[in-house]
């Protein structure tokens, strides 16, 4: 991505009235970071977002430790999609030093990816209610995200972290057994039923779709320059999922979900709809689950040079590689979606009435703990 | 006039001020737990906790210098809104009619004003940590528009207050001047007397319209969700009250409640003819008028999200449009 | 039991500052205020953004370095008296990210909490469940109902 050329398109000469910087306390952002809005009339005509905030430097970390503790530390770049960030780290091991994994592993891994991907975009959805000012709203969401909370405690232990797939396969605890099945297909069953007549009263709340249509508009060559990924750029219009891409996802069926406008309404239409789509993957992995093992213990640890995996996430797309050495990790880098979406948050958020302004950086999902990871610290 | 009736008067006067503030305490509570929370499909506080002893609490608080140019005027500002709020109170009660020029219509407008022009002075004074003071490096070597000045988020709610002083009080004030136009008088006297004699003004087109136009400028008057452009989470967090601590704070809750109960009680001296009186049966109608806008206002905020200008300017438009066909429909 | 304490125990206001972890502990916190099914203001704990309305200070997070900062700004505007949670791995004892550096003194995690504020409750986990984050925030109480 080339930054400069972005900068150099705002005219050298923009007089700005003032400017409100927001963070890195604040109400709408729960996250640190600090964002600086230039304001004219109360309409932003320029952003800045600073991150580094958070920066903790998981990579660093992780260089010099065996592979499966630095699998497990992947897990806390972040609290959101951490199944994402441990099932793309052990891919990439296996990648390296090829592992076969059993099927049944590989169901359950899906199973798991796409629960997070309802509970991240339920989050989504409630904060970007609360942030709207609905909270009646953002609290139905979480009682219905409460459920799928649950199904992810039942499977892996912990309503967090819950570290599923290990080295060859999965942790034995995080089998499927017929009790856990039902569940399953239980809390599949109320999600579905709770979110789409949620859906149908949101679309149908004036109210709400006066906030939302044609704010925060992302073009979708502006997109594409940026160089968004995830459901931010399905919501311009470039219908892209890698999971059509995958291996893993080859048995499933599925629908990749676009919108055309890039604004607030369609990001949150897109996942929205993203969710039955999850629903029903989790249906199909649920009801052919493959019988067998479901860890391949088998392998041995050798020198790789540096692989690279990259996989769809609840936000976007995850980039992970790996250089083995002696059993352990000589270099990881971790990109994740929400550093690729920072250029299109400033960007949405320039034209809009300054309410609107942290709505337009929640439109994209933004994590700012994943992103905080490789940012250049300043020195203070 | 005999001195025992001015003491009996001015005693009513002063048990009617604690009545208020008696039933203001509860009304945070009401909306809370008994509205919102029963929406949102959860328990809720307890019925005291928002409005009774959070301000008892915040009493209990260390006092501490709030960040402000001026703090000893940010600090007295609740105060004086709580002030003119029992003002408020006092010029729609019947045992001060006598005191013809204050008890008009005019007094009750300047009065409300001067709660909107509150804003706008905390707005100004107010320099919370939250914005500019943060202890952040973002204007450094690469950073976007460094000369450009910075303002606190406190301002934004001021130019905001600014905005709702030249437009969002329209519904509330042609809403007053329905019943005005109907009892062809600016004195609260004769508009009371006016509907003893006729039966009250809500029971009419204009008054119907009148309400439903009154209700509206209520909420905008008292910031409530969706009209709560001032103080929304979204961006200026509490906007111009952000600095207020300790008991300043609990005046700040206080002045709240007891807005709602003053402002139903002008609806009911204006649109039924029921001023507020402790010596009549008639000020449980007070307080049952005051019950029913805090749980409409509740219901309302509760469904719906933070409007912006360019919803709000429309709905004020919309509703003032309404407030005038009211005054046209109350010469019919 | 004395007015005093009393209104105090009936009306706690909660801040969240979150100072650099992993999210985890910061959605399970909101989801402990926000979810009908914890909903901490049924325990009069209510969530507020302004620390000079704050009773309570929730910290999460192994305070970054630019964090450290604003984290003690925002504690310093909370007027007396204030206790503060520490809530999660991260914000006891720092964590996975503390030894960031091994021996080496680390310049990006200036935590744990308790040696940039002083710490009133302690809540474990990696991430902290909301049934502990109410607890912890109940175990805090006693030092705001006895102070002056």
């Amino acid at each position: 991505m080339d930054k400069d050329k972005i900068t150099n398109e705002t005219p050298k000469k923009q007089v700005i009235e003032t400017e409100v910087p927001m963070g890195t306390v604040h109400s709408a952002a729960i996250e640190p970071y600090r964002i600086r809005l230039f304001v004219e009339d109360e309409i932003v005509k320029d952003a800045e977002i600073t991150v580094g905030v958070n920066h903790r430097g998981v990579e660093r970390i992780m260089e010099g430790l065996p592979v499966e503790k630095a699998n497990s530390l992947t897990e806390k770049i972040c609290g959101i999609c951490s199944n994402s960030h441990i099932w793309n780290s052990v891919l990439v091991a296996e990648k390296a030093l090829g592992i076969e994994v059993p099927e049944r592993a590989q169901y359950i891994r899906i199973i798991m990816e796409e629960l997070e991907r309802l509970h991240s975009h339920m989050l989504y959805l409630a904060h970007g209610n609360e942030v709207l000012g609905h909270e009646t709203f953002s609290m139905r969401l979480f009682y219905i995200r409460e459920t799928v909370m649950e199904l992810l405690r039942m499977i892996g232990g912990n309503r967090v972290q819950y570290g599923v797939s290990i080295l060859g396969g999965i942790r034995p605890r995080a089998d499927l057994n017929q009790m856990r099945i039902q569940k399953i297909n239980e809390g599949m069953d109320f999600v579905e039923d709770k979110i789409s007549n949620f859906a149908e009263r949101f679309i149908s709340d004036p109210m709400i779709m006066s906030r939302i249509t044609g704010v925060g508009i992302l073009k979708k060559e502006d997109a594409l320059r940026l160089a968004a990924s995830g459901p931010t750029l399905r919501a311009t219009g470039v219908s892209i999922d890698l999971r059509k891409d995958m291996m893993e996802y080859d048995p499933f069926e599925f629908d990749v979900i676009t919108q055309d406008d890039g604004d607030v309404k369609s990001n949150l239409l897109v996942r929205v709809l993203e969710i039955p789509e999850a629903i029903k993957i989790i249906r199909q992995a649920v009801k052919n689950l493959p019988e067998g093992g479901i860890t391949n213990r088998s392998w041995e640890m050798y020198d790789t040079p540096i692989t690279k995996s990259y996989i769809e996430v609840p936000r976007g797309k995850l980039y992970h590689s790996y250089a083995l050495e002696e059993g352990r990790v000589r270099h990881s880098i971790v990109r994740t979606p929400s550093i690729a979406n920072i250029g299109a948050m400033e960007q949405a958020c320039i034209g809009c009435h300054i309410t609107d302004a942290q709505l337009a950086v929640v439109q994209c999902d933004p994590c700012f703990t994943c992103t905080d990871r490789a940012i250049q610290i300043i020195k203070l | 006039m005999t001195i025992v009736d001015s003491l009996i008067a001015v005693l009513a006067v002063i048990g009617t001020l604690i009545v208020a503030f008696v039933v203001s305490v509860w009304l945070p509570g009401i909306e809370r737990k008994l509205i919102q929370a029963r929406i949102q499909q959860r328990i809720g506080p307890p019925l005291s906790s928002p409005g009774l002893m959070a301000p008892i609490k915040f009493f209990f608080k260390e006092i501490i210098n709030p960040n402000s140019p001026m703090p000893k005027l940010y600090n007295a500002l609740p105060l004086i809104g709580i002030i003119i709020t029992l003002f408020l109170l006092m010029i729609i009660m019947p045992q001060l009619y006598p005191l013809a020029a204050f008890t008009s219509v005019i007094a009750l407008v300047g009065l409300l004003k001067i709660e909107e022009v509150l804003y706008m002075f905390m707005g100004t004074l107010s320099k919370s940590v939250l914005s500019v003071k943060m202890p952040f490096p973002d204007v450094v070597k690469g950073a976007k528009h460094p000369e450009v000045p910075r303002s606190f988020i406190e301002e934004l709610s001021s130019m905001r207050a600014f905005r709702l002083i030249a437009f969002g009080s329209f519904p509330i004030y042609l809403a007053i001047f329905i019943p005005v136009a109907m009892a062809g008088s600016i004195f609260i006297e004769d508009i009371v007397a006016y509907q003893q004699l006729h039966g009250p003004v809500l029971f009419s087109l204009a008054g119907i319209l009148g309400a439903v136009v009154y209700f509206f400028g209520f909420m905008i008057l008292l910031n409530e969700y969706p009209f709560s452009i001032l103080k929304t989470k979204a961006d200026v967090i509490e906007g111009p009250l952000l600095e207020y601590a300790s008991k300043y704070r609990a005046y700040v809750f206080i002045s709240r409640g007891l807005l709602i109960f003053v402002l139903a009680c002008i609806f009911s001296t204006l649109f039924l003819g029921i001023p507020p009186n402790i010596l009549s049966w008639t000020i449980l109608l007070n307080i049952v008028v005051t019950l029913a806008f805090t749980i409409l206002m509740a219901i309302v905020s509760a469904f719906s999200p933070i409007f912006t200008f360019k919803q709000f300017y429309p709905v004020v438009a919309g509703i003032s449009l309404l407030g005038v066909l009211g005054i046209i429909a109350s010469f019919l | 039991m004395s007015l005093k304490s009393y209104s105090r125990a009936r009306a706690v206001h909660v801040m969240l500052v979150y100072t650099g972890g992993c999210n985890g502990c910061d959605i399970e916190i909101v989801n402990c205020i926000f979810s009908p099914k914890y909903d901490a203001e049924q325990y009069k704990i209510f969530l507020t953004w302004n620390p000079r309305e704050a009773d309570v200070l929730v910290v999460t997070g192994p305070v970054t370095a630019h964090n450290e900062k604003p984290l003690k700004a925002i504690y310093e505007a909370i007027p007396e008296p204030k206790a503060v949670i520490a809530a999660g791995a991260c914000a006891l004892m720092g964590g996975v990210y503390k030894n960031i550096h091994g021996d080496i003194p680390s310049e990006e995690i200036c935590g744990p909490v308790d040696q940039v504020i002083p710490v009133d409750a302690k809540v474990p986990g990696c991430a902290v469940r909301p049934e502990d984050v109410l607890a912890g925030a109940v175990a805090a109480l006693p030092k705001l109902l006895d102070a002056e």
